[in-house]
């Protein structure tokens, strides 16, 4: 029983893991499902399930997270905008 | 009327009203030779220089009534003062030693009554007196730790009352903590629960921005190293132009402050010499240019030891993350990228074309972190997220039919 839970455990942590691996990558969870599921089969219930358990205990963190992946639309095009300018100046 | 002056002699009817003893000082006759005769030396205002008393320029006599009130109030609680001070005075054999008593004593005195309530004070009287206790009295503030609470005091938050103060919360979980539950938990007795309610405000405020930092933090570094940064050593036995070996030691990110000091905020474009960080030139709007980051940090940042215990505040955050971005980011190694990768445009390496903003990951990136994830679980996490709870988890999973964690059929 006692290893049963431990491995239950050192299962979550990997998939916790992982899920920090993708947000280092500014994934979102449905993102984050996909990929552990394509490249770790995990299941993405799992995946959902931890996200959300990791979301409940770092609020502060998902929300800044959430507001900073909003942006990056606008990121996008301000990086063109930029690009463009740059190309066509001549130093 | 002045408790607290210096000698008295009953004998000494030339003086003052001053040193009248209404205070009911009696002087022990045989004890007299000890006694300077002030009835030869005059008017004993003029000899006691009270100056010497409380260290005052100006005019003194006002404060000295007020004195009496304060200090009988104060002395009610600790060690009774008053009789110390008379005994005090029964004993001078000069008038220096007197003074230096009462004044040690006075400063004692003013000191609580700083500690208790400093802002209450109203003194018409010298200004300066006030604040050379206090300057005194803030480093006593420590010393001074059984204060019943009657009154609100300073709290001196050391870097050990707040690593208590750390704990307990964490113990308690950070949004669930209660500052009586708290203040049980650090079995410190010199603190209010008001003291304890206010600094938890100040801790909870800024740990959201330090999280929002890191938020940030995470993401900078991972373009960064998109762009295959030249992190300028071995890092962990690896050049720089070959993969990248992974770091053992930190779990935590440091504060991105530390993070930004290696950022220059201008960058142009296809520049030479720009070989530090191959930044994305562009700022999201929230995040403040580097070099007017926290003008004025919270104290906090001082102690960021104590939110990251593990974090030693040299060590820059690049090699956690650095890690694992291996594959086509790597400086100086010419991959063409199928064209949906937006990651670099793999001309001379760096200092050609600048690569566009990276905002979605390459397929081989993810699955080489994720695969270094799989064969080295031991790694350290790159964030350092607080875990989620296993049965909280359990319970959910078993809620959508899945009971077997990790499964041992293969997943469909």
């Amino acid at each position: 029983m006692g290893d049963h839970n431990s491995s239950q455990a050192s299962y979550i942590h990997l998939v916790h893991h992982l899920i920090e691996e993708c947000i280092v990558f500014n994934m979102g969870k449905e993102e984050c499902m996909d990929a552990l599921f394509k490249h770790a089969n995990i299941k993405p219930i799992v995946t959902s399930t931890v996200w959300k358990e990791l979301e409940k205990e770092n609020k502060e963190f998902f929300e800044a997270y959430e507001r900073r992946r909003e942006e990056i639309p606008t990121e996008k095009e301000t990086a063109r905008r930029i690009r463009d300018l740059l190309s066509r100046t001549t130093i | 009327m002045l408790a607290l002056s210096p000698a008295t002699r009953n004998g000494c009817d030339g003086a003052s009203e001053f040193l009248d003893t209404s205070c009911g000082f009696t002087i022990n006759p045989e004890e007299e030779d000890e006694f300077p005769d002030f009835a030869d030396h005059g008017d004993l205002l003029d000899i006691i220089d009270f100056d010497d008393i409380f260290g005052v320029a100006g005019d003194v006599l006002p404060d000295l009534e007020i004195d009496p009130e304060i200090l009988s109030g104060d002395f009610s609680d600790h060690m009774n003062a008053s009789s110390t001070i008379t005994t005090t005075s029964d004993k001078t054999d000069s008038q220096g030693e007197t003074n230096k008593s009462i004044s040690g004593k006075g400063e004692e005195v003013v000191s609580k009554r700083d500690d208790a309530a400093a802002e209450t004070v109203t003194y018409d009287g010298d200004s300066d007196r006030k604040r050379k206790y206090s300057s005194s009295a803030s480093s006593k503030n420590n010393r001074i730790s059984n204060n019943e609470g009657k009154r609100k005091v300073k709290v001196d938050w050391t870097p050990e009352l707040h690593r208590r103060f750390v704990e307990a919360v964490e113990q308690l979980g950070v949004d669930k903590a209660v500052p009586s539950r708290i203040l049980e938990l650090m079995g410190v007795h010199c603190l209010t629960r008001h003291n304890v309610a206010s600094h938890l405000q100040k801790y909870r405020s800024h740990r959201k921005h330090l999280l929002a930092r890191e938020a940030e933090a995470a993401n900078w570094t991972r373009k960064r190293h998109i762009y295959g940064v030249d992190t300028g050593s071995n890092i962990n036995g690896r050049n720089k132009n070959g993969w990248l070996a992974p770091a053992p030691t930190l779990g935590f990110p440091p504060p991105p402050p530390v993070h930004h000091h290696h950022f220059r905020p201008l960058h142009v474009w296809g520049h030479p010499t720009v070989d530090q960080s191959i930044m994305p030139h562009v700022w999201p709007k929230h995040l403040p240019p580097p070099s007017t980051a926290m003008p004025n940090p919270p104290f906090w940042v001082s102690d960021s030891p104590y939110w990251h215990p593990m974090h030693n505040g040299a060590t820059p955050y690049l090699p956690t993350v650095a890690t694992r971005f291996r594959g086509p980011l790597v400086a100086g190694i010419p991959h063409a990228l199928p064209p949906h990768h937006t990651v670099y445009k793999p001309n001379h390496g760096f200092g050609g074309a600048r690569p566009p903003v990276d905002l979605h990951p390459s397929k081989e990136s993810v699955d080489a972190a994720i695969g270094d994830v799989l064969t080295r679980p031991w790694l350290p996490l790159p964030l350092g997220l607080k875990p989620p709870a296993v049965d909280g988890v359990m319970t959910e999973l078993h809620r959508h039919g899945v009971s077997k964690v990790p499964p041992t059929a293969s997943c469909a």
